[in-house]
């Protein structure tokens, strides 16, 4: 019901996008579905010895070798056991193509532009790094992320 | 004769063979050109004079059928230098030479910029510049009649009496779609009787025609043959007939360059489209998937069903899979392409950069025969260019300073090709000045990358500073390379496919480049092994043999585990220490022993599971582009398996034993 109604709250038909939406740790995140190539359920996932700790390994997605970020793990959070509702994004950035492992991800819906505000500078934490801008949709905070900055490596410390 | 605009994509298909011919021809340009280059000033070859005359020839022939008038003009006046120069009235000297050489850039351009479908550039200035060097040549000649140019115009020998006829061929697109072509023509005639003399034509108007001077009586044959584009007509009185002694001789002077003169080189070779055959190679790929699925099926039923006909299912899937193996080879033999399809571009490449630098290189060629993958091919080119490009710039010194040091003073760039296993080395040396260590080390550090004070760097260290990315900035700003493909891109394309990059230099003695690549992609067989609860596949070309081990055999020494092996001793690494894995305690292993010498080196896995053909997939990703891995398969179960980097792995034991041994010195 309330998803019909931030819809139609949302689309103001001169600058709106399509996101998707997607849960991890509690908070629900956006990524325009431009950047996102498909969504699956999650699968077996090698693990790649020695890679950047927020790597969860690694799986083919339609035949090719794809990394799968652990959006937890990048964000700081806790790791979580796989859930049946836990879903494989996978997104393209330049020529690259990545898997992002939420929580959920269940929802497609339009922003417009002007509903999404730059981050505050508060906002601080792992996450803040990432963020695009923040749209509020009715009573829903909607973090909208930037691919670029997920998927592009940091440097990691050598243990 | 005309294909203008009736039948399009008639046109177009002629275009396309008219591009790939017209691209071999030029090749073969370049090709001569080089030998006579060198040759200048000396006697030239014969035989390069011959193939450069006949491929202007054909240029023009094939250009003036797809009425490409430019290219066809600009070849037309190259191949009466060529001829001239053949006949020795005109003399090749470095000066017109370079006339010639700047005609075929401009005629390159030509093409391309029909294939560009873009206007062609202005040629007037060059066609007259090579007409008049034709035309010198004409002159001199006319003075200096010789014996063979007399010959050329009038047939000179007589066959049994027979009737010389000279019969015109008019080629066209709708002649060459039914196989008539001038080639074929030849042959007929000379079923015929003697065919004396060839004489391409360009007709007014455009196009070109070919008389041929033939000895027959049999006129009626003559006439059926006109809806193929043939006239005939009488020439005037027999032939004088050649003095005996002579014929022979003359007769090959006027024979030869005319016994290859083909339109439409009809050769048993097909061009296949590469991506028809990646459909392929992808295709057999996963049929390999699909059987070991098969194959897994087939382990699992074992206990359910009738022993004999398991057995059967058993021999069936054997056969298939010994099939699979012979098409999967075959499909590879079908991709494996020369390298010397790198090197072709190379001559012309050197000979420009050396002028533009003002350097002199002499450029050697080595194992062009060696075959390769094609795919391997197309994505090498940039990258051996670009060591060329760097060799002329930064490596040969100038002749005056070659001289001062006691070298040569033209410098020479060696690519050679080879193959090792199931790799191939391609290797690119300069006898230059080596790599100036001091200025790379202060480059490095003004980057902000940390390189020893006195300035010791090792091989590998080196590669590293030169193939940082940024590092190359400088050399993109400059002509030589103007494609701003930098050290580190090079690095980037060998590594991606599979191979490896090593830099050796010489200080005052040259560099060389050596890049190890995969025989070809795709397909592989590996061992199995198991490591705590991961699979990891091991290259079989990387395997020397499978041992047991028993634990307590293996005496620690710092950090390393040494087994005795074959009467000395082998470094032993735990898979699951280098991958901070959970070690499993068990008093018997199994080692898999890789490399060979100082690189030798025992992997310990839990256990092997077998060997298997497996489907190679690069990992290209740089969040999982991880040392010691080189890339992925899957064993039939969608799961992603791990192919280990023997070579990465030997390279981090051996770092950290240096380490140690650094420490405890």
């Amino acid at each position: 019901m309330s998803e019909t109604s931030v819809a139609a709250l949302a689309s103001t038909p001169a600058a709106a996008q399509a996101y998707i939406l997607f849960g991890v740790a509690g908070t629900t995140y956006a990524l325009r579905s431009h950047d996102v190539l498909h969504i699956e359920m999650l699968e077996h996932v090698t693990p790649v010895p020695n890679a950047p700790a927020f790597v969860e390994g690694v799986v083919f997605s339609r035949g090719q070798v794809v990394p799968v970020i652990n959006l937890r793990a990048r964000f700081g959070f806790e790791r979580a056991a796989s859930t049946l509702r836990s879903r494989l994004l996978v997104v393209q950035h330049d020529t690259r193509r990545v898997g992002l492992l939420a929580d959920e991800s269940r929802e497609f819906i339009r922003i417009s532009d002007a509903a999404i505000k730059p981050p505050q500078e508060a906002i601080g934490g792992l996450s803040g790094n990432y963020l695009e801008g923040v749209a509020t949709l009715g009573e829903r905070i909607v973090l909208v992320l930037s691919v670029r900055e997920i998927v592009e490596t940091v440097p990691t410390a050598v243990s | 004769m005309s294909t203008s605009g009736q039948d399009r994509p008639f046109a177009d298909g002629f275009m396309d063979d008219y591009f790939a011919e017209a691209d071999e021809h030029m090749v073969a340009v370049r090709r001569s050109l080089m030998t006579l280059e060198s040759a200048l000033g000396s006697t030239l070859p014969p035989a390069a004079l011959e193939d450069l005359f006949r491929s202007f020839h054909s240029l023009k022939g094939i250009s003036a059928m797809v009425e490409l008038r430019e290219a066809e003009l600009l070849a037309h006046h190259m191949e009466s230098c060529l001829r001239a120069a053949r006949q020795g009235s005109l003399t090749l000297t470095s000066t017109n030479f370079e006339v010639l050489v700047d005609g075929v850039r401009m005629l390159e351009h030509v093409i391309a910029a029909r294939r560009a479908s873009t206007p062609p550039p202005s040629i007037d200035a060059m066609a007259e510049t090579l007409e008049a060097l034709g035309r010198t040549g004409n002159e001199v000649r006319t003075e200096t009649p010789t014996a063979n140019n007399t010959r050329t115009n009038e047939p000179a020998s007589r066959s049994g009496g027979a009737r010389w006829w000279r019969v015109t061929f008019v080629p066209s697109p709708q002649l060459v779609e039914r196989g008539v072509k001038v080639d074929t023509v030849r042959a007929r005639l000379m079923q015929l009787g003697a065919v004396q003399n060839v004489v391409p034509k360009v007709v007014p108007g455009g196009g070109i025609s070919f008389e041929f001077d033939v000895a027959t009586n049999d006129e009626a044959q003559l006439a059926q043959w006109h809806d193929d584009g043939l006239s005939y007509e009488p020439l005037d009185g027999p032939a004088p007939a050649a003095p005996a002694g002579a014929e022979p001789a003359d007769a090959a002077v006027v024979e030869r360059p005319l016994t290859d003169l083909t339109l439409a080189g009809s050769s048993n070779v097909v061009r296949v489209d590469l991506a028809r055959l990646d459909d392929l190679m992808r295709l057999v790929g996963e049929m390999v998937v699909t059987r070991s699925r098969l194959e897994d099926t087939l382990q699992r039923i074992e206990a359910h069903v009738p022993f004999q006909e398991w057995r059967a299912l058993q021999d069936h899937n054997g056969r298939l899979e010994r099939n699979l193996r012979d098409l999967r080879e075959g499909v590879m033999r079908v991709r494996l392409v020369p390298v010397g399809e790198i090197f072709r571009r190379m001559p012309f490449v050197v000979r420009d950069l050396a002028r533009d630098n003002g350097k002199r290189v002499h450029l050697e060629l080595t194992g062009q025969s060696t075959e390769i993958d094609k795919f391997l091919v197309e994505r090498m080119m940039d990258p051996v260019l670009h060591i060329v490009r760097n060799a002329i710039s930064h490596g040969i010194e100038p002749p005056e300073r070659r001289i001062a040091a006691g070298k040569p003073a033209d410098g020479t760039i060696r690519l050679a090709a080879s193959t090792a296993g199931e790799a191939v080395i391609l290797e690119i040396t300069d006898d230059g000045g080596g790599i100036d260590i001091p200025s790379v080390a202060q480059r490095a550090r003004s980057f902000g990358l940390v390189v020893p004070d006195d300035g010791g760097l090792d091989s590998r260290a080196l590669l590293d500073i030169i193939c940082a990315s940024g590092f190359s900035t400088r050399d993109q700003a400059d002509r030589a390379s103007g494609r701003g493909v930098g050290m580190a891109v090079v690095r980037d394309t060998v590594e991606g496919l599979g191979g490896t990059l090593a830099v050796e230099s010489r200080p005052g003695r040259g560099t060389t480049f050596r890049m190890t690549l995969p025989l070809t992609l795709a397909i592989t067989d590996a061992i199995i092994a198991h490591v705590g609860d991961q699979i990891f596949a091991v290259p079989q070309t990387a395997v020397r043999e499978v041992v047991e081990v028993d634990a307590s055999l293996l005496s620690a020494f710092e950090r390393n585990e040494l087994m005795p092996y074959r009467g000395g001793t082998l470094p032993m690494v735990r898979l699951s220490h280098v991958f901070a894995m959970p070690a499993a305690h068990r008093a018997r292993h199994h080692a898999i022993v890789v490399g060979s010498g100082q690189a030798a080196l025992g992997l310990i896995v839990d256990r092997i599971a077998g060997q298997r053909e497996v489907v190679v997939k690069t990992i290209t990703d740089p969040l999982i582009r991880v040392d010691g891995v080189s890339a992925a398969t899957e064993l039939g179960d969608g799961r992603v398996v791990l192919i280990l980097d023997v070579a990465a792995l030997s390279r981090t034991r051996r770092q950290h034993s240096r380490v140690i041994t650094g420490v405890s010195a």
